[in-house]
């Protein structure tokens, strides 16, 4: 019993540390936007996503329910094995998390984490302890179907922010408006933010506890003080902050004006805060690309660089299957050396930990010099000055040659 | 194995409607305001790197254009005003299917 307390503080331990990677990692998705189009200070930016984030967390714990109660078939499972499993999953998390984030990719900490617990439940106890059902309709489909049911809306919002404050004579046009209202969009998607991806967290540390029966399995609601501790882990990531994403996701992709950012950040908040409500564990980086292709999309003649977007679906299809392999790796460590297995598992965890954080200080990205390279990167997109003629006018034009 | 197929088209739909009167009712709200003789001008905080920086110069040029075309605005004082009401009874549409969505999110559950 001592030993499986250890373990479950471990995964405590880890799990928070996974919660704050995610913070740090997903600050961008929120605060990109206005940071890109100067909306917002960096550092103040990233202050108000912190605090959001935290208040988002105890908005709804559907998400976290979705992973306590339903993934994972506790009947199947054993209290000795499966602590450790966890452990291990968690550590395929982290171990993929830290990766992408080192090569500025926006991978998906959700389904970082996963893959991690399904690679590692796979090996550990075999496939009857997965339930296939509830893994398809409330992880993998939502996966696959939120990114573009995001980018559809953001294409039609930003098609109706343009509509609504075009001007065919010279006079202003009130879009720098926009500039104020995404101060409150990016809003939003901070606390969406803690609405869905502080939740998993919640739900790993609660599946821990329910796996011991230090909690009753048919009350997968999280404990008070596990929703505390998740929602300051995450704010306080938030603030530490990840600038390198926002390199990539701010202006890599496509130009951000403030009328199309703020588009695209209503949408993506809508997606989210709509998906946490039914518990859908979605994955918030690819709900924000999503959104800012599809906006990118819906101004007249901009174009969006496809080749950024191909690097950033390999990102996204690779996270899965790549921490799922780690979680198996750490997952076989434990079924084959057993207590012993922990402890190599947990030491090399601290080392890929140590020497990627080591790595990243050699070229260190901060609020200083990150976003120089944003405007960069800006100049690389091609976006038409004089976009072509609205439909109105090439309506009056036709009408006008009829006439002479 | 059964897949709520429903759920997602609820999510979508929700999402859909909600930015939908979010984007519009705050277009139309600066459209309003820009009707009622006040266009917004702001210049994004002050921040080196920023993309779009608008200069001193720019700016008070850019508010000298406001001001004319405001002066050049053929409609009546009550006009403006009655399009500045509108444009802040749209700005509150938005706060309060906001704050609506959260509501309903907290204590539907």
């Amino acid at each position: 019993m001592e030993s499986a307390a250890l373990v479950i503080v471990l995964v405590i331990g880890l799990a928070l540390f996974f919660d704050f990677t995610n913070g740090f990692h997903d600050t961008a998705n929120a605060m990109a936007t206005p940071i890109a189009t100067g909306a917002l200070k960096p550092k103040v930016a990233v202050l108000l996503a912190a605090c959001l984030n935290l208040v988002g967390a105890f908005l709804s714990t559907e998400v976290a329910k979705t992973i306590s109660g339903g993934m994972i078939r506790e009947d199947q499972l054993s209290p000795d094995i499966f602590p450790p499993i966890i452990f291990a999953g968690l550590i395929g998390a982290i171990t993929w998390n830290m990766l992408t984030w080192l090569l500025g990719l926006p991978s998906s900490s959700s389904h970082a984490l996963f893959g991690g617990l399904i690679g590692a439940t796979l090996v550990g106890v075999g496939v009857s302890a997965i339930d296939t059902g509830v893994v398809l309709s409330k992880v993998i489909l939502p996966a696959l179907i939120a990114p573009l049911t995001a980018g559809i809306i953001a294409f039609t919002v930003t098609k109706i922010a343009y509509g609504v404050t075009r001007r065919y004579d010279t006079k202003a046009d009130g879009r720098d408006g926009f500039r104020w209202g995404q101060i409150f969009t990016s809003s939003l998607v901070a606390l969406a933010h803690g609405t869905n991806d502080a939740q998993k967290t919640m739900g790993v540390i609660t599946l821990a506890l329910i796996t011991v029966g230090w909690q009753s399995a048919s009350d997968p609601d999280p404990h008070i003080w596990v929703v505390f501790a998740c929602a300051i882990t995450i704010a306080l990531g938030t603030y530490m902050g990840g600038w390198r994403i926002i390199r990539t996701l701010g202006k890599g992709l496509t130009d951000v004006k403030p009328a199309q950012g703020f588009s695209a950040e209503t949408s993506t908040a809508a997606t989210i805060l709509a998906s946490s409500a039914l518990g859908f564990a979605l994955s918030t980086t690819q709900v924000a690309s999503g959104s800012v292709i599809g906006s990118g999309l819906g101004r007249r003649g901009s174009t969006v660089r496809w080749n950024t977007v191909g690097r950033i679906m390999i990102g996204w299809v690779l996270t899965l299957p790549a921490a799922g392999a780690v979680g198996a790796a750490a997952a076989l460590i434990v079924v084959w050396l057993g207590g012993w297995g922990v402890a190599v598992d947990a030491v090399i965890a601290v080392a890929i930990i140590l020497g990627l954080f080591l790595r990243s200080r050699r070229d260190s990205v901060t609020s200083a010099n990150a976003m120089s390279e944003v405007a960069d990167s800006g100049a690389a997109v091609k976006v038409p000055r004089k976009p072509g003629p609205t439909r109105r006018q090439r309506r009056l034009e036709r009408s006008g040659k009829d006439d002479a | 194995m059964t897949i709520d197929w429903e759920a997602f088209l609820h999510v979508f739909i929700a999402a859909i409607i909600g930015a939908s009167i979010v984007v519009t009712f705050y277009a139309l709200g600066l459209r309003l305001l820009v009707r009622g003789g006040r266009p917004p001008l702001v210049a994004p905080v002050e921040f080196t790197d920023a993309i779009t920086v608008l200069t001193d110069k720019q700016r008070r040029r850019a508010e000298k254009a406001a001001a004319k075309a405001a002066a050049r605005n053929p409609l009546s004082e009550g006009q403006k005003r009655f399009a500045l009401v509108g444009a802040y009874a749209c700005f509150a549409v938005c706060a309060a299917a906001v704050l609506g969505a959260l509501l309903l999110i907290l204590f539907n559950h």
